[in-house]
Protein backbone atom coordinates (compact mmCIF):
# COMPACT_ATOMS: atom_id res chain seq x y z
CA UNK A 1 0.00 0.00 0.00
CA UNK A 2 2.73 2.45 1.11
CA UNK A 3 6.01 2.26 -1.05
CA UNK A 4 8.99 4.49 0.51
CA UNK A 5 12.61 4.49 -0.68
CA UNK A 6 15.26 6.37 -0.01
CA UNK A 7 12.96 9.30 0.94
CA UNK A 8 14.81 11.91 2.18
CA UNK A 9 13.12 15.41 3.05
CA UNK A 10 14.84 19.30 3.18
CA UNK A 11 13.72 22.17 5.05
CA UNK A 12 15.62 25.40 4.18
CA UNK A 13 18.95 23.48 4.10
CA UNK A 14 17.62 21.14 7.49
CA UNK A 15 17.66 17.62 6.77
CA UNK A 16 14.20 16.57 8.33
CA UNK A 17 13.89 13.18 6.96
CA UNK A 18 17.51 11.46 5.58
CA UNK A 19 17.10 8.77 3.45
CA UNK A 20 14.25 6.33 4.50
CA UNK A 21 13.00 3.56 3.25
CA UNK A 22 9.89 0.79 4.47
CA UNK A 23 6.66 -0.32 2.98
CA UNK A 24 3.58 -0.60 4.51
CA UNK A 25 0.88 -3.51 3.26
CA UNK A 26 -2.80 -3.59 2.37
CA UNK A 27 -4.58 -4.08 5.69
CA UNK A 28 -1.95 -3.22 7.87
CA UNK A 29 -1.63 -1.20 11.40
CA UNK A 30 1.23 0.61 11.50
CA UNK A 31 2.37 2.97 14.65
CA UNK A 32 4.63 5.55 13.54
CA UNK A 33 6.54 6.43 17.01
CA UNK A 34 9.26 8.78 17.56
CA UNK A 35 10.28 11.90 19.15
CA UNK A 36 8.86 15.28 18.48
CA UNK A 37 10.89 16.79 15.58
CA UNK A 38 11.79 13.27 14.44
CA UNK A 39 10.43 13.41 11.11
CA UNK A 40 6.80 11.91 11.46
CA UNK A 41 4.74 14.64 10.37
CA UNK A 42 6.75 15.36 7.16
CA UNK A 43 6.72 11.60 6.39
CA UNK A 44 2.86 11.51 6.86
CA UNK A 45 2.65 14.83 4.72
CA UNK A 46 4.31 13.30 2.12
CA UNK A 47 2.38 10.16 1.79
CA UNK A 48 -1.05 12.84 2.09
CA UNK A 49 0.44 13.99 -1.25
CA UNK A 50 0.81 17.71 0.72
CA UNK A 51 4.88 18.13 0.50
CA UNK A 52 6.99 16.68 -2.35
CA UNK A 53 9.93 14.50 -1.38
CA UNK A 54 13.40 16.22 -2.01
CA UNK A 55 14.72 13.29 -2.50
CA UNK A 56 13.68 9.60 -3.42
CA UNK A 57 10.23 7.94 -4.77
CA UNK A 58 7.42 7.48 -2.69
CA UNK A 59 4.07 5.52 -3.77
CA UNK A 60 0.64 5.02 -2.35
CA UNK A 61 -1.61 2.61 -3.61
CA UNK A 62 1.20 2.57 -6.44
CA UNK A 63 0.96 6.08 -7.81
CA UNK A 64 3.88 8.29 -7.22
CA UNK A 65 3.09 10.99 -4.81
CA UNK A 66 4.38 13.55 -6.81
CA UNK A 67 3.66 12.78 -10.62
CA UNK A 68 0.08 11.10 -9.58
CA UNK A 69 -1.05 13.58 -6.92
CA UNK A 70 -4.83 13.65 -7.30
CA UNK A 71 -5.09 9.97 -7.15
CA UNK A 72 -3.12 9.24 -4.08
CA UNK A 73 -5.33 11.63 -2.21
CA UNK A 74 -8.13 9.89 -3.94
CA UNK A 75 -7.31 7.09 -2.29
CA UNK A 76 -6.27 8.68 1.12
CA UNK A 77 -7.80 9.99 4.60
CA UNK A 78 -5.44 12.23 6.03
CA UNK A 79 -5.86 13.70 9.50
CA UNK A 80 -3.00 16.27 9.86
CA UNK A 81 -1.70 17.50 13.39
CA UNK A 82 -3.94 19.69 15.08
CA UNK A 83 -6.77 18.72 13.27
CA UNK A 84 -7.59 21.86 11.14
CA UNK A 85 -11.39 22.19 10.09
CA UNK A 86 -13.66 25.32 8.94
CA UNK A 87 -14.87 26.71 12.16
CA UNK A 88 -18.06 28.57 10.80
CA UNK A 89 -19.36 25.67 9.21
CA UNK A 90 -21.36 23.19 11.03
CA UNK A 91 -20.82 19.53 11.27
CA UNK A 92 -23.14 17.90 9.30
CA UNK A 93 -22.49 20.74 6.62
CA UNK A 94 -18.68 20.38 6.60
CA UNK A 95 -18.84 16.85 6.61
CA UNK A 96 -21.28 16.71 3.60
CA UNK A 97 -18.86 19.26 2.23
CA UNK A 98 -15.49 17.15 2.45
CA UNK A 99 -17.62 14.18 0.76
CA UNK A 100 -18.39 16.17 -2.21
CA UNK A 101 -15.30 17.68 -2.50
CA UNK A 102 -13.79 13.81 -2.23
CA UNK A 103 -16.20 12.48 -5.50
CA UNK A 104 -18.52 10.91 -2.96
CA UNK A 105 -21.38 10.01 -5.52
CA UNK A 106 -24.37 12.22 -5.04
CA UNK A 107 -26.21 9.12 -3.78
CA UNK A 108 -23.81 7.83 -1.79
CA UNK A 109 -23.41 11.53 0.25
CA UNK A 110 -26.06 10.90 2.57
CA UNK A 111 -25.32 7.43 3.80
CA UNK A 112 -21.23 7.95 3.89
CA UNK A 113 -22.16 11.19 6.16
CA UNK A 114 -24.66 9.42 8.32
CA UNK A 115 -21.94 6.36 8.68
CA UNK A 116 -19.01 8.46 10.21
CA UNK A 117 -20.73 10.21 12.04
CA UNK A 118 -22.29 7.05 13.73
CA UNK A 119 -18.64 5.54 13.52
CA UNK A 120 -17.42 8.69 15.27
CA UNK A 121 -20.31 9.38 17.95
CA UNK A 122 -20.74 12.99 16.56
CA UNK A 123 -24.86 12.58 16.21
CA UNK A 124 -25.66 15.15 19.64
CA UNK A 125 -23.38 17.58 17.72
CA UNK A 126 -24.54 17.08 13.85
CA UNK A 127 -25.80 20.73 13.93
CA UNK A 128 -23.77 22.29 15.80
CA UNK A 129 -21.18 25.03 14.46
CA UNK A 130 -17.21 23.61 14.60
CA UNK A 131 -15.73 26.73 16.72
CA UNK A 132 -17.86 25.49 19.06
CA UNK A 133 -16.80 22.29 19.70
CA UNK A 134 -14.40 21.09 22.03
CA UNK A 135 -11.31 19.51 21.43
CA UNK A 136 -12.51 16.13 21.16
CA UNK A 137 -15.22 16.55 19.52
CA UNK A 138 -13.29 18.39 16.87
CA UNK A 139 -10.87 15.61 16.96
CA UNK A 140 -13.30 13.32 15.95
CA UNK A 141 -15.22 15.54 13.35
CA UNK A 142 -11.28 15.31 11.24
CA UNK A 143 -11.46 11.12 12.12
CA UNK A 144 -14.77 10.95 10.19
CA UNK A 145 -13.83 13.96 7.74
CA UNK A 146 -10.77 11.44 7.05
CA UNK A 147 -13.11 8.50 6.46
CA UNK A 148 -15.88 9.62 4.64
CA UNK A 149 -14.42 8.98 1.24
CA UNK A 150 -14.00 5.16 2.38
CA UNK A 151 -10.62 5.47 1.44
CA UNK A 152 -8.02 2.83 1.11
CA UNK A 153 -5.72 3.63 3.65
CA UNK A 154 -5.65 6.22 6.66
CA UNK A 155 -2.95 8.41 7.44
CA UNK A 156 -3.44 10.00 10.60
CA UNK A 157 -1.43 12.38 12.87
CA UNK A 158 -1.50 11.77 16.37
CA UNK A 159 -5.25 11.36 16.09
CA UNK A 160 -5.92 10.86 20.06
CA UNK A 161 -3.76 14.02 21.46
CA UNK A 162 -6.09 15.96 23.50
CA UNK A 163 -8.73 13.57 24.54
CA UNK A 164 -9.80 12.20 27.57
CA UNK A 165 -8.75 8.47 28.64
CA UNK A 166 -12.61 7.72 27.85
CA UNK A 167 -12.70 8.96 24.33
CA UNK A 168 -8.61 7.60 23.63
CA UNK A 169 -10.23 4.55 24.43
CA UNK A 170 -13.26 4.96 22.00
CA UNK A 171 -10.69 6.01 19.55
CA UNK A 172 -8.67 2.93 19.35
CA UNK A 173 -11.36 0.58 19.74
CA UNK A 174 -12.62 2.55 16.07
CA UNK A 175 -9.19 2.33 14.94
CA UNK A 176 -9.07 -1.54 15.94
CA UNK A 177 -12.12 -2.17 13.91
CA UNK A 178 -11.51 0.34 10.83
CA UNK A 179 -8.08 -1.82 11.07
CA UNK A 180 -10.39 -4.93 9.51
CA UNK A 181 -10.62 -3.20 6.16
CA UNK A 182 -8.34 -0.28 6.09
CA UNK A 183 -4.99 -0.33 5.84
CA UNK A 184 -3.98 2.56 8.36
CA UNK A 185 -0.34 4.36 10.00
CA UNK A 186 -0.89 6.54 12.99
CA UNK A 187 1.42 8.34 14.82
CA UNK A 188 1.17 8.84 18.67
CA UNK A 189 2.77 9.57 21.62
CA UNK A 190 0.90 6.95 23.41
CA UNK A 191 2.76 3.66 23.52
CA UNK A 192 0.10 1.81 25.11
CA UNK A 193 -2.23 2.80 22.42
CA UNK A 194 0.30 1.31 20.29
CA UNK A 195 0.87 -1.77 21.46
CA UNK A 196 -2.58 -2.60 21.89
CA UNK A 197 -3.87 -1.39 18.31
CA UNK A 198 -0.76 -1.67 15.60
CA UNK A 199 0.40 -4.77 14.32
CA UNK A 200 3.92 -3.19 13.21
CA UNK A 201 5.76 -0.20 14.62
CA UNK A 202 8.11 2.02 12.94
CA UNK A 203 10.40 4.02 15.49
CA UNK A 204 11.90 7.35 13.89
CA UNK A 205 14.70 9.51 15.08
CA UNK A 206 16.38 12.16 13.99
CA UNK A 207 15.05 11.15 10.56
CA UNK A 208 16.43 8.18 10.12
CA UNK A 209 14.27 4.36 11.05
CA UNK A 210 15.68 2.86 13.66
CA UNK A 211 13.34 -0.08 14.32
CA UNK A 212 10.24 -1.77 12.74
CA UNK A 213 8.57 -4.28 13.97
CA UNK A 214 5.98 -5.98 16.06
CA UNK A 215 5.83 -4.05 19.37
CA UNK A 216 6.51 -7.41 21.49
CA UNK A 217 9.23 -8.16 19.32
CA UNK A 218 11.14 -4.56 19.65
CA UNK A 219 10.40 -5.09 23.44
CA UNK A 220 12.72 -7.95 23.01
CA UNK A 221 15.33 -5.52 21.70
CA UNK A 222 15.46 -4.06 25.99
CA UNK A 223 18.15 -6.27 27.41
CA UNK A 224 16.91 -9.06 26.76
CA UNK A 225 12.82 -8.33 27.05
CA UNK A 226 12.78 -7.35 31.24
CA UNK A 227 14.11 -8.36 33.91
CA UNK A 228 13.53 -9.89 37.37
CA UNK A 229 12.40 -7.88 40.68
CA UNK A 230 13.28 -9.58 43.57
CA UNK A 231 13.94 -8.01 47.03
CA UNK A 232 15.11 -10.31 49.99
CA UNK A 233 16.57 -9.64 53.25
CA UNK A 234 20.35 -9.39 52.73
CA UNK A 235 23.32 -7.18 52.48
CA UNK A 236 23.16 -5.63 48.94
CA UNK A 237 26.48 -6.48 48.06
CA UNK A 238 26.50 -9.61 48.59
CA UNK A 239 23.32 -10.15 46.80
CA UNK A 240 24.83 -9.06 43.80
CA UNK A 241 28.00 -11.60 44.27
CA UNK A 242 25.88 -14.08 44.64
CA UNK A 243 23.39 -13.58 41.87
CA UNK A 244 25.72 -13.15 39.08
CA UNK A 245 27.10 -16.64 39.56
CA UNK A 246 24.19 -17.81 38.38
CA UNK A 247 24.46 -19.14 34.95
CA UNK A 248 22.58 -16.98 31.86
CA UNK A 249 22.60 -14.09 34.65
CA UNK A 250 24.00 -10.98 32.65
CA UNK A 251 23.54 -8.12 35.02
CA UNK A 252 22.35 -6.89 38.68
CA UNK A 253 21.30 -4.09 39.52
CA UNK A 254 20.72 -2.93 43.71
CA UNK A 255 20.64 0.67 45.06
CA UNK A 256 23.32 0.61 47.08
CA UNK A 257 22.47 3.47 48.80
CA UNK A 258 18.94 2.13 50.00
CA UNK A 259 18.23 1.98 53.76
CA UNK A 260 17.05 -0.55 55.76
CA UNK A 261 17.45 -4.70 55.69
CA UNK A 262 15.66 -5.20 52.52
CA UNK A 263 17.50 -5.46 49.23
CA UNK A 264 15.81 -4.93 45.59
CA UNK A 265 17.49 -6.04 43.10
CA UNK A 266 16.89 -6.19 39.28
CA UNK A 267 17.90 -8.86 37.63
CA UNK A 268 19.17 -9.24 33.86
CA UNK A 269 18.88 -12.08 31.85
CA UNK A 270 20.58 -13.52 28.57
CA UNK A 271 17.49 -13.15 26.11
CA UNK A 272 14.41 -15.63 25.99
CA UNK A 273 16.21 -17.31 29.08
CA UNK A 274 13.97 -17.71 32.52
CA UNK A 275 16.16 -17.37 35.60
CA UNK A 276 13.32 -17.30 37.80
CA UNK A 277 13.91 -21.19 39.07
CA UNK A 278 17.59 -20.47 39.22
CA UNK A 279 16.91 -17.51 41.28
CA UNK A 280 14.76 -19.38 43.76
CA UNK A 281 17.54 -22.15 44.41
CA UNK A 282 19.88 -18.72 45.22
CA UNK A 283 17.55 -17.40 47.59
CA UNK A 284 17.10 -20.84 49.42
CA UNK A 285 20.93 -21.79 49.59
CA UNK A 286 21.44 -18.55 51.46
CA UNK A 287 18.19 -19.01 53.43
CA UNK A 288 17.41 -14.89 52.42
CA UNK A 289 13.70 -14.07 53.54
CA UNK A 290 12.12 -13.11 50.22
CA UNK A 291 9.09 -11.14 49.73
CA UNK A 292 9.06 -10.56 45.62
CA UNK A 293 9.75 -12.22 42.88
CA UNK A 294 8.81 -11.08 39.61
CA UNK A 295 9.41 -10.69 35.98
CA UNK A 296 8.85 -7.58 35.19
CA UNK A 297 8.08 -7.49 31.67
CA UNK A 298 9.83 -4.78 29.07
CA UNK A 299 7.47 -1.95 28.02
CA UNK A 300 7.40 -0.32 24.49
CA UNK A 301 8.18 3.60 26.48
CA UNK A 302 11.42 1.43 27.30
CA UNK A 303 12.20 0.26 24.06
CA UNK A 304 11.38 3.99 22.44
CA UNK A 305 13.62 5.66 25.12
CA UNK A 306 16.31 2.65 24.42
CA UNK A 307 15.80 3.39 20.59
CA UNK A 308 15.57 7.48 20.38
CA UNK A 309 17.74 8.33 23.38
CA UNK A 310 21.31 8.98 22.60
CA UNK B 1 -17.22 19.00 -9.91
CA UNK B 2 -14.31 20.31 -7.30
CA UNK B 3 -14.51 23.74 -8.64
CA UNK B 4 -18.42 23.83 -8.07
CA UNK B 5 -18.36 22.82 -4.56
CA UNK B 6 -15.66 25.05 -3.44
CA UNK B 7 -17.73 27.78 -4.90
CA UNK B 8 -20.74 27.11 -2.77
CA UNK B 9 -18.12 26.96 0.37
CA UNK B 10 -16.65 30.40 -0.95
CA UNK B 11 -20.27 31.75 -1.05
CA UNK B 12 -21.75 30.33 1.85
CA UNK B 13 -18.84 31.68 3.86
CA UNK B 14 -19.37 35.16 2.95
CA UNK B 15 -22.99 34.91 4.69
CA UNK B 16 -21.56 33.63 7.82
CA UNK B 17 -19.31 36.09 8.59
CA UNK B 18 -20.27 39.70 10.00
CA UNK B 19 -17.62 41.77 8.12
CA UNK B 20 -19.56 41.22 4.94
CA UNK B 21 -23.24 42.34 6.48
CA UNK B 22 -21.41 45.32 7.53
CA UNK B 23 -19.74 45.94 4.16
CA UNK B 24 -22.81 45.06 2.57
CA UNK B 25 -24.77 47.49 4.88
CA UNK B 26 -22.78 50.34 4.21
CA UNK B 27 -22.84 49.67 0.64
CA UNK B 28 -26.19 49.49 0.19
CA UNK B 29 -26.91 52.79 2.31
CA UNK B 30 -24.30 54.56 0.44
CA UNK B 31 -25.38 53.67 -2.62
CA UNK B 32 -29.19 54.55 -1.58
CA UNK B 33 -28.22 58.08 -0.39
CA UNK B 34 -26.21 59.10 -3.01
CA UNK B 35 -28.57 57.79 -5.33
CA UNK B 36 -31.86 59.74 -4.14
CA UNK B 37 -29.74 62.56 -3.51
CA UNK B 38 -28.26 62.77 -7.12
CA UNK B 39 -31.83 62.24 -8.10
CA UNK B 40 -32.89 64.98 -6.48
CA UNK B 41 -30.38 67.35 -8.15
CA UNK B 42 -31.69 66.39 -11.34
CA UNK B 43 -35.09 66.84 -10.59
CA UNK B 44 -34.42 70.23 -9.02
CA UNK B 45 -31.50 71.48 -11.42
CA UNK B 46 -33.51 69.98 -14.42
CA UNK B 47 -30.39 68.03 -16.05
CA UNK B 48 -31.13 67.23 -19.43
CA UNK B 49 -27.49 65.78 -21.10
CA UNK B 50 -27.00 63.37 -17.98
CA UNK B 51 -29.05 60.61 -16.51
CA UNK B 52 -29.10 60.32 -13.07
CA UNK B 53 -27.21 56.59 -13.53
CA UNK B 54 -24.62 58.69 -15.66
CA UNK B 55 -23.78 60.87 -12.93
CA UNK B 56 -23.64 58.28 -10.10
CA UNK B 57 -20.75 56.79 -11.67
CA UNK B 58 -19.23 59.83 -12.48
CA UNK B 59 -19.66 60.41 -8.70
CA UNK B 60 -16.00 59.55 -6.81
CA UNK B 61 -18.47 57.21 -4.42
CA UNK B 62 -17.94 54.47 -6.87
CA UNK B 63 -14.74 54.10 -6.19
CA UNK B 64 -14.74 54.93 -2.70
CA UNK B 65 -16.92 52.00 -2.14
CA UNK B 66 -14.59 49.80 -4.50
CA UNK B 67 -11.62 51.09 -2.15
CA UNK B 68 -13.29 49.48 0.63
CA UNK B 69 -14.79 46.33 -0.37
CA UNK B 70 -12.33 45.05 -2.19
CA UNK B 71 -9.42 44.89 0.53
CA UNK B 72 -12.50 43.83 3.12
CA UNK B 73 -14.36 40.76 1.09
CA UNK B 74 -11.18 38.92 -0.05
CA UNK B 75 -8.09 39.95 2.55
CA UNK B 76 -9.55 36.52 4.29
CA UNK B 77 -9.55 34.24 1.43
CA UNK B 78 -5.91 32.69 1.74
CA UNK B 79 -4.96 34.83 4.95
CA UNK B 80 -7.12 32.91 7.02
CA UNK B 81 -6.73 29.40 5.57
CA UNK B 82 -2.66 29.62 6.36
CA UNK B 83 -3.38 30.61 9.78
CA UNK B 84 -6.39 27.83 10.65
CA UNK B 85 -3.94 25.39 8.74
CA UNK B 86 -6.74 24.53 6.72
CA UNK B 87 -5.12 24.89 3.30
CA UNK B 88 -3.74 21.76 4.02
CA UNK B 89 -7.14 19.76 4.63
CA UNK B 90 -8.60 21.39 1.36
CA UNK B 91 -5.29 20.29 -0.84
CA UNK B 92 -5.42 17.10 1.00
CA UNK B 93 -8.14 16.16 -0.71
CA UNK B 94 -8.50 15.63 -4.59
CA UNK B 95 -8.25 19.05 -5.78
CA UNK B 96 -5.76 21.17 -7.96
CA UNK B 97 -4.64 24.44 -6.97
CA UNK B 98 -6.26 26.17 -9.67
CA UNK B 99 -9.79 24.79 -8.27
CA UNK B 100 -9.11 26.58 -5.53
CA UNK B 101 -7.96 29.62 -6.85
CA UNK B 102 -10.53 29.99 -9.41
CA UNK B 103 -13.35 29.11 -6.54
CA UNK B 104 -11.86 31.49 -4.76
CA UNK B 105 -11.88 34.08 -7.51
CA UNK B 106 -15.36 33.56 -8.49
CA UNK B 107 -16.82 33.40 -5.08
CA UNK B 108 -15.47 37.09 -4.34
CA UNK B 109 -16.59 38.55 -7.61
CA UNK B 110 -20.10 37.28 -6.88
CA UNK B 111 -20.15 38.80 -3.67
CA UNK B 112 -18.88 41.90 -5.00
CA UNK B 113 -21.75 41.81 -7.55
CA UNK B 114 -23.85 41.61 -4.70
CA UNK B 115 -22.70 44.45 -2.87
CA UNK B 116 -23.91 46.33 -6.20
CA UNK B 117 -27.02 44.96 -6.34
CA UNK B 118 -28.85 47.90 -4.12
CA UNK B 119 -28.17 50.45 -7.22
CA UNK B 120 -29.74 47.72 -9.36
CA UNK B 121 -32.85 47.79 -7.24
CA UNK B 122 -32.27 51.81 -6.54
CA UNK B 123 -32.75 52.16 -10.81
CA UNK B 124 -36.06 50.10 -10.79
CA UNK B 125 -37.24 51.44 -7.67
CA UNK B 126 -36.77 55.47 -10.07
CA UNK B 127 -38.58 53.67 -13.06
CA UNK B 128 -41.37 52.52 -11.34
CA UNK B 129 -41.65 55.46 -9.53
CA UNK B 130 -40.75 58.23 -11.94
CA UNK B 131 -43.75 59.73 -14.08
CA UNK B 132 -43.38 59.97 -17.08
CA UNK B 133 -41.44 56.75 -16.86
CA UNK B 134 -37.82 57.81 -18.24
CA UNK B 135 -36.43 55.73 -20.80
CA UNK B 136 -34.60 52.78 -20.56
CA UNK B 137 -30.41 52.80 -22.18
CA UNK B 138 -30.15 49.26 -22.36
CA UNK B 139 -26.44 49.69 -23.92
CA UNK B 140 -25.46 52.27 -21.08
CA UNK B 141 -26.70 50.07 -18.98
CA UNK B 142 -25.13 47.05 -20.38
CA UNK B 143 -21.77 48.69 -20.72
CA UNK B 144 -21.97 49.98 -16.95
CA UNK B 145 -22.59 46.27 -15.60
CA UNK B 146 -19.91 44.76 -17.82
CA UNK B 147 -17.60 47.18 -16.59
CA UNK B 148 -18.12 46.98 -13.03
CA UNK B 149 -17.82 43.47 -12.93
CA UNK B 150 -14.31 43.45 -14.98
CA UNK B 151 -12.65 46.38 -12.81
CA UNK B 152 -13.89 44.18 -10.16
CA UNK B 153 -12.58 40.94 -11.56
CA UNK B 154 -9.52 42.88 -11.49
CA UNK B 155 -9.33 44.05 -8.25
CA UNK B 156 -10.40 40.70 -6.62
CA UNK B 157 -7.70 38.79 -8.45
CA UNK B 158 -5.29 41.77 -6.80
CA UNK B 159 -6.96 40.89 -3.29
CA UNK B 160 -6.67 37.53 -3.81
CA UNK B 161 -3.35 37.82 -5.07
CA UNK B 162 -2.41 39.91 -1.51
CA UNK B 163 -4.16 37.38 0.36
CA UNK B 164 -2.05 34.77 -0.71
CA UNK B 165 1.11 36.15 0.62
CA UNK B 166 0.90 36.32 4.49
CA UNK B 167 -1.24 34.37 6.63
CA UNK B 168 -2.06 38.10 8.24
CA UNK B 169 -5.82 38.95 7.01
CA UNK B 170 -4.42 42.31 8.22
CA UNK B 171 -1.49 42.78 5.81
CA UNK B 172 -3.39 41.37 3.22
CA UNK B 173 -5.98 43.89 3.56
CA UNK B 174 -3.47 46.96 3.74
CA UNK B 175 -1.54 45.47 0.80
CA UNK B 176 -4.90 44.71 -1.50
CA UNK B 177 -5.62 48.44 -0.67
CA UNK B 178 -2.17 49.68 -1.54
CA UNK B 179 -2.17 48.00 -4.82
CA UNK B 180 -5.79 48.69 -6.24
CA UNK B 181 -5.32 52.24 -5.24
CA UNK B 182 -1.64 52.65 -7.04
CA UNK B 183 -3.54 50.97 -9.97
CA UNK B 184 -6.03 53.61 -9.96
CA UNK B 185 -3.45 56.29 -8.95
CA UNK B 186 -1.43 55.43 -11.88
CA UNK B 187 -3.84 57.19 -14.93
CA UNK B 188 -4.33 60.08 -11.94
CA UNK B 189 -0.81 61.56 -13.15
CA UNK B 190 -2.63 62.84 -16.71
CA UNK B 191 -3.69 65.43 -14.47
CA UNK B 192 -0.96 66.62 -11.95
CA UNK B 193 1.83 65.90 -14.42
CA UNK B 194 3.01 67.88 -17.60
CA UNK B 195 3.07 65.00 -20.15
CA UNK B 196 2.89 64.77 -23.61
CA UNK B 197 -0.15 63.40 -25.65
CA UNK B 198 1.08 60.26 -26.75
CA UNK B 199 1.93 59.34 -23.29
CA UNK B 200 -1.78 61.25 -22.26
CA UNK B 201 -3.21 58.39 -24.59
CA UNK B 202 -0.98 55.39 -23.45
CA UNK B 203 -2.44 55.87 -19.99
CA UNK B 204 -6.02 56.05 -20.96
CA UNK B 205 -5.18 52.32 -21.86
CA UNK B 206 -4.81 51.83 -18.17
CA UNK B 207 -7.64 54.54 -17.03
CA UNK B 208 -10.22 52.83 -14.97
CA UNK B 209 -11.92 56.09 -14.10
CA UNK B 210 -11.97 56.53 -17.75
CA UNK B 211 -13.26 53.21 -19.13
CA UNK B 212 -15.91 53.62 -16.41
CA UNK B 213 -16.80 57.04 -17.95
CA UNK B 214 -17.07 55.37 -21.55
CA UNK B 215 -18.82 52.48 -20.69
CA UNK B 216 -21.79 54.77 -18.57
CA UNK B 217 -21.83 56.67 -21.83
CA UNK B 218 -22.93 53.29 -23.77
CA UNK B 219 -19.26 52.87 -25.85
CA UNK B 220 -18.24 49.71 -26.61
CA UNK B 221 -14.37 49.63 -26.52
CA UNK B 222 -12.33 46.46 -26.97
CA UNK B 223 -9.39 47.58 -25.52
CA UNK B 224 -10.26 48.06 -21.77
CA UNK B 225 -11.91 44.63 -21.74
CA UNK B 226 -8.82 42.50 -23.16
CA UNK B 227 -7.02 44.83 -20.94
CA UNK B 228 -8.75 44.06 -17.90
CA UNK B 229 -9.62 39.82 -18.84
CA UNK B 230 -6.04 39.59 -19.55
CA UNK B 231 -4.20 41.47 -16.35
CA UNK B 232 -7.19 39.53 -13.83
CA UNK B 233 -6.12 35.68 -15.86
CA UNK B 234 -2.15 37.05 -15.14
CA UNK B 235 -2.94 37.67 -11.43
CA UNK B 236 -4.61 34.82 -11.02
CA UNK B 237 -1.97 32.38 -12.50
CA UNK B 238 0.40 34.08 -10.77
CA UNK B 239 -1.98 33.45 -7.19
CA UNK B 240 -1.63 30.16 -8.56
CA UNK B 241 1.80 29.79 -8.53
CA UNK B 242 2.61 31.43 -5.34
CA UNK B 243 0.56 28.75 -3.51
CA UNK B 244 1.51 25.97 -5.09
CA UNK B 245 5.47 27.80 -4.26
CA UNK B 246 4.10 27.95 -0.66
CA UNK B 247 3.09 24.46 -0.22
CA UNK B 248 6.17 22.71 -1.74
CA UNK B 249 8.46 24.98 0.13
CA UNK B 250 6.53 25.14 3.37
Amino acid sequence: MIEVENFSKSYAGFRAVQGISFHVDKGEIVGFLGPNGAGKSTTMKVLAGYLPPTDGKVSVAGFDVVNDSIEVRKRIGYMPENVPLYTDMRVNEFLRFRAELKKVTRRKIKDRVESVKQLCSLKDVENKIIGTLSKGYRQRVGLADAMVHEPDLLILDEPTIGLDPNQIRAVRDLIKDLGKHHTILLSTHILSEVELTCGRVLVINRGRIEASDTPANLTKLVRGGGSIALEVKAAGAEVVAKLKTVPKVDDVEVDLTAEGEWTHAKIFAEPGVDVREAVYRVVRQNDWPLRELTRVKATLEEAFVELTQD
Amino acid sequence: MAFWTLYKRELNSYFQSAVAYVVLFVSALAQGLVFAWLTGRVIDANYKDQSVMQLFFNFPLFWILLFVQIPLITMRVFSEEFKLGTIEMLLTAPVTEWDVVLSKFFGAVSFFLVLWLPIVLDLIALQIFSNPEPPVYWSQLGMTALTITLVGGFYVSIGIFSSVLTKNQIIAGALCFVFIFGAFCLALQKWVAHLDSATLDRISYISLLEHLQNAVLGIFDTRPIVFYVSMTAFMLLVTKTILEGRRLQS
